[in-house]
C-alpha cells in the first residue's frame, strides 16, 4: 500500500476512529485501525465490536494494499504534527510496518496483519430515513444528558427511538427525569416502502448512547450540509454520512412506557429569560446541601412573582424573587437543582417555559418559539419534583 | 445428540485450532439454533461475530461439524437477541420522584447526646465510674488532671485492655472540665478520626486550618493512640501539635491498649514524650469491682436481681466490663420479656451459652504447639525433642505456660506431652514466664497475640 492524502482529512479521520477503539480488549487487533485501499479510495476502519466506524477519504493511491496500526500511537503522532508546513502526508506499508512521511517528519509504526481485523457488518437493505445530519445531532445533544448509567437497567443506558408514519421520537431517562425530542419526517425524508414495512414489524428500538454520542461528535457543526441515512436491520443500526459509515448493535430489552408520564396539559406556566432563570437556579444550588440539592420554587400568581429558595443548615440560605409571566394558579414545588439545571441547559431558545401541575406530579421544561410566541413542540424535558 | 451437545463438541474442537483470545471473542454466547437437512443455523450475539464466523471460520466450523455429523452441508449465522430481564420490567414506571436525601440536620439529631463542639458524650462522668483496686490509680490521675489542667500530669497516658473503662475515664475528664468551665476549649477525638481529619485536610489543601484548630485547644483528649502506629505523616503532624500544646501548658490526655513502649512503629521522639508525663494503667477489674459495677447498673435500671445471680455473672465474665454489662442487659431484657424473677437459675440458664463460649472447650495442647511454633517460626517437632537451643527452649517454656494457664494441665501432664520432660521443668517454665510477664513488655505483647490466635481458632 502506498498513498498520498491531505493531512487535514487524515487527522480528522484518525481522531474520529481513535475514540471508537476500546481500551480493554482480549483481542489485541481491536486496538488497531485498519488502513486499506479500495478502488481508488483510502478507507480506514475501527471497531470495539459494539460500534464499527468506516471512514473513506480521497487520496492519490500509488499502490493498493492494507495494514492495521495501533490507534493510540498514530493518534499521538498526528496530534503532535505541527499544523504549519507540509499539507500532504504519505503513507506506505512495508512488510508489517507503516511508513509515514509529512514534510520533515517521518515515522515507522509496527502493525498487525490486516487479515485478522474484524469484518465490519454491511447493511443489506436500503435506507429507511434520510434527514439533515445537523437536525439529528441537535436532537441527540438535547436528550443525551438524561441517559442513565445504571448497569442493572441496561435499557436505560440507551436512547429509545420510536418510529411512526409522521416521524420519530428520541427519548432518554435515568428514571428521575426524561427528555424527548421529536423529529418530523415527510416523504422526502423516508424510503417510503421500506419505512412503512419496517414500522409495521418493529417501531421501538434502543440505541446505545455511546453510539449516538460518537455520531454527534462526528457530525461536526451545523453549517455542514450533509445528510444522514439510517438503516435498521438484524438488531443493528447503520448510519451513513458523507464518507463515514457507522454500525452499532441495538440494546435488547423493552424501554419503559414513558408516554403516559408526560402530562397532556399543565395548570400553571411560567415564562422567562433562560439566562435569568438559569442564573437564579445556579445561585440557589450553591446553598443546597446533601445529594438531593433541593431548590424550592414558589409561584404567586396574584402578585405575579416567582421565588426561588434554597437553604441548608450548615451553609445558610438564599432566595431570589423574579417577575415572570405567569398563567394559571399559584404553585409550590421542589426540585433537585442538578436535574433542573441540566434541563435548563438543554434548551436552546432565549425564552423558556416551566410547566407545572402540582407539587407532586411531573413538571416540564419547554422552549419558547419567539416569532410565533408558542411553546416548542419538538422537545420536552420532564422532571419529577421532590415530594415534600 | 442434542444441538447443545453437538455445539459443545464443535467448540471443543475449534478451541484447539485457534488462539484463546480469538475463541473467546468470537464464540462467546453462540449456540446452534437449528439443525435440519444438513443445514445448520448458528445463533451469534452481534453482527461482527456473524461476519467473522461466516467469512473466516466457516471452514473450521464445517469441518468440526462434519467430524461428528457427516451430512452437514451448509452453515449460516443469524443474530439472536434475547430479553435478559423481561420479567421485572412490566411494572416499572418510566420516571419516579428523585429520592429525598435526608439533610445533615437529621444525622445531627440522631446522636444528639454527643456534644457537637467537643465530641464528648455526657453519659461518661467520674460519678458513675466504679473505682476498684485495678483502676484506682488511673481514676485518681484523671481526676487530678481534671482539677488542674496542664499543671500536674502532662501528658497523662492511660493504658489498659479492651472494655476496662479507658474511654469512660477520658471522657469523664472532658465532661468534668466542661461542667466547671463551659468556655474551656476541649476536644475529644480518636486517633483514627484524627488521622481521617488530617487526610481530609491534606486532600483539600487545608493543613494549616487543621493545625490551627488543634493548636487552639485547652484540653486535647485522644483515644486509642496506638492506631497512630505506622502512620508516619499523622505522627509527624501529631508531634508538632503535641509540642505546641505542651509548651503552652495545655493538657493532653492519651489512651492506648498498651504502654508507649509496646506500641509498634511509634516514633522514638513521640514515645519519649508520652512517657514524660504520667502513665497509669487500668487492669482487669477484680471480683468486688465487677460486683459493684453490676449492682450499680442494676440499680440504675431498677432491676431487681438476686445477689447470687449477680455473683454468677461477675464470677463468670471476668475479662471485660463491656461484656459484663452486655450480660446484664441480656438478663434484664429477657426478664422483662418473660416477666420472670431474676434468680440464679434463670441467669445461669440464660448465660450458659456465653459462659461456655468463653470456656475454651475445643482447644487442645496441639493447637498451642502449632500456634507457638508458627509464631516463632520453628518446627513443631523441635518442641517435643530434647534440644537446648535458646530459640527452642523459650517457645517450649511458653507452650508449657499456656498449657497450664489456659488449659489447666497438671505439671506432670505437661511434661509427658512435651516429649517426656520432668514435671519440675514444667513448674520452672511456668513460674519463669509468669514472672517475666510482670515486667517484660515484649513478652506481654507476644502472649497477647498468641492468645488471640489461639482463641480465634476455637
Amino acid at each position: 500500500m502506498k498513498l498520498i492524502c491531505t493531512r487535514e482529512k487524515f487527522k480528522k479521520a484518525i481522531f474520529n476512529l481513535e475514540r471508537v477503539v476500546s481500551k480493554q480488549n482480549t483481542l489485541p487487533i481491536l486496538n488497531n485501525i485498519l488502513f486499506e485501499t479500495e478502488k481508488g479510495i483510502f478507507k480506514l476502519s475501527a471497531t470495539n465490536l459494539e460500534i464499527g466506524v468506516i471512514i473513506k477519504i480521497s487520496a492519490k493511491i500509488e499502490k493498493e494494499g492494507k495494514i492495521t496500526i495501533p490507534a493510540k500511537l498514530i493518534g499521538n503522532f498526528i496530534a503532535n504534527l505541527p499544523s504549519l508546513g507540509e499539507n500532504n502526508i504519505t503513507l506506505e506499508a512495508v512488510d508489517q510496518s507503516l511508513k509515514i512521511k509529512s514534510g520533515y517528519f517521518k515515522a515507522t509504526i509496527k502493525g498487525l496483519p490486516a487479515d485478522d481485523f474484524p469484518l465490519i457488518p454491511q447493511k443489506t437493505s436500503d435506507f429507511l430515513i434520510n434527514i439533515p445530519s445537523f437536525i439529528f445531532k441537535k436532537a441527540i445533544t438535547k436528550i443525551i444528558t438524561c441517559v442513565g448509567y445504571n448497569e442493572t437497567r441496561q435499557e436505560l443506558t440507551g436512547v429509545n427511538m420510536i418510529l411512526n408514519p409522521q416521524g420519530f421520537f428520541l427519548a432518554a431517562t435515568d428514571s428521575f427525569r426524561l427528555a424527548e425530542s421529536q423529529l418530523k419526517l415527510n416523504n422526502e425524508n423516508i424510503n417510503k416502502e421500506a419505512y412503512e414495512m419496517f414500522i409495521k414489524s418493529k417501531n421501538n428500538i434502543i440505541i446505545p448512547s455511546a453510539t449516538l454520542l460518537e455520531l454527534s461528535r462526528i457530525i461536526q457543526n451545523e453549517a455542514e450540509e450533509g445528510a444522514i441515512k439510517i438503516t435498521i436491520e438484524n438488531s443493528q443500526i447503520f448510519f451513513d454520512l458523507e464518507g463515514i459509515k457507522i454500525v452499532s448493535r441495538l440494546i435488547n430489552g423493552k424501554y419503559p412506557e414513558y408516554k403516559n408520564i408526560i402530562p397532556k396539559e399543565f395548570k400553571t406556566t411560567i415564562q422567562g429569560e433562560k439566562e435569568l432563570i438559569q442564573g437564579v437556579v445556579k445561585m440557589a444550588s450553591v446553598f443546597t446541601s446533601g445529594r438531593s440539592g433541593e431548590v424550592g420554587i414558589k409561584i404567586n400568581s396574584d402578585e405575579k412573582k416567582v421565588v426561588f429558595e434554597a437553604r441548608s443548615v450548615e451553609i445558610g440560605e438564599n432566595s431570589s424573587e423574579l417577575k415572570l409571566e405567569i398563567t394559571g394558579p399559584s404553585q409550590e414545588i421542589i426540585f433537585n437543582s442538578k436535574y433542573l439545571l441540566e434541563g435548563l441547559n438543554t434548551l436552546n431558545t432565549p425564552r423558556i417555559a416551566l410547566l407545572i401541575n402540582s407539587g407532586s406530579s411531573p413538571a416540564a421544561l419547554k422552549e419558547v418559539n419567539m416569532e410565533k410566541e408558542t411553546l416548542g413542540e419538538d422537545y420536552i424535558y420532564i422532571i419529577m419534583p421532590i415530594k415534600n | 445428540m442434542t444441538n447443545e451437545e453437538l455445539w459443545q463438541a464443535v467448540l471443543g474442537e475449534i478451541e484447539l485450532s485457534i488462539s484463546k483470545a480469538n475463541f473467546i471473542t468470537w464464540f462467546k454466547n453462540t449456540s446452534i439454533l437449528s439443525n435440519k437437512d444438513g443445514k445448520v443455523f448458528i445463533g451469534v450475539p452481534n453482527g461482527f461475530a456473524k461476519e467473522w464466523l461466516e467469512n473466516k471460520y466457516k471452514l473450521y466450523i464445517l469441518r468440526a461439524l462434519r467430524n461428528i455429523q457427516s451430512d452437514v452441508k451448509e452453515v449460516s449465522c443469524s443474530i439472536v437477541t434475547n430479553y435478559q430481564n423481561s420479567f421485572k420490567e412490566n411494572k416499572l414506571d418510566a420516571i419516579l420522584p428523585p429520592p429525598k436525601v435526608p439533610s445533615p440536620q437529621k444525622t445531627v439529631l440522631k446522636d444528639f447526646d454527643i456534644n457537637q463542639k467537643n465530641n464528648l458524650n455526657p453519659k461518661y462522668t467520674f460519678e458513675n465510674f466504679i473505682v476498684g483496686g485495678s483502676n484506682e490509680l488511673a481514676r485518681a490521675a484523671c481526676y487530678v488532671v481534671s482539677q488542674n489542667l496542664g499543671k500536674i500530669y502532662n501528658p497523662l497516658f492511660i493504658y489498659g485492655g479492651v472494655g476496662l473503662g479507658k474511654t469512660h475515664l477520658l471522657q469523664s475528664i472532658g465532661n468534668e472540665v466542661f461542667k466547671k468551665d463551659p468556655d474551656c476549649k476541649i476536644r475529644y477525638t480518636s486517633s483514627e478520626r484524627f488521622t481521617g481529619d488530617l487526610i481530609e485536610s491534606i486532600k483539600n489543601q487545608r493543613v494549616s486550618e487543621f493545625k490551627d484548630l488543634y493548636q487552639k485547644i485547652d484540653l486535647l483528649i485522644i483515644d486509642d493512640i496506638q492506631f497512630l502506629s505506622g502512620k508516619e505523616k499523622t505522627q509527624e503532624e501529631f508531634f508538632h501539635i503535641f509540642n505546641f500544646l505542651y509548651q503552652l501548658n495545655k493538657q493532653i490526655v492519651l489512651s492506648s491498649d498498651c504502654p508507649p513502649k509496646a506500641i509498634p512503629t511509634l516514633e522514638e521522639r513521640l514515645r519519649s514524650r508520652f512517657e514524660g508525663g504520667m502513665i497509669a494503667d487500668i487492669g482487669q477489674a477484680d471480683f468486688e469491682t465487677r460486683m459493684a459495677i453490676l449492682r450499680k447498673k442494676a440499680l440504675n435500671e431498677g432491676l431487681i436481681i438476686e445477689d447470687e445471680a449477680l455473683e454468677f455473672i461477675a464470677s463468670n465474665i471476668t475479662s471485660n466490663i463491656r461484656e459484663l454489662e452486655g450480660a446484664l442487659n441480656r438478663v434484664s431484657a429477657s426478664a422483662q420479656l418473660t416477666q420472670e424473677k431474676i434468680t440464679l437459675k434463670f441467669v445461669s440458664a440464660l448465660l450458659s451459652e456465653i459462659v461456655s463460649s468463653s470456656k475454651r472447650g475445643s482447644i487442645t495442647y496441639k493447637h498451642i504447639i502449632k500456634i507457638v511454633s508458627d509464631f516463632y517460626e520453628i518446627k513443631p517437632d523441635d518442641l517435643l525433642i530434647k534440644i537446648r537451643k535458646r530459640e527452642i527452649v523459650r517457645p517450649r517454656q511458653i507452650v508449657m505456660y499456656l498449657m497450664r494457664s489456659e488449659l489447666n494441665y497438671s505439671y506432670p501432664g505437661i511434661g509427658e506431652r512435651l516429649g517426656g520432660k520432668d514435671h519440675t521443668t514444667a513448674i520452672y517454665a511456668f513460674e519463669k514466664i509468669k514472672k517475666e510477664l510482670t515486667f517484660n513488655e515484649k513478652l506481654i505483647k507476644e502472649m497477647d497475640i498468641l492468645k488471640k490466635q489461639l482463641y480465634s481458632l476455637g
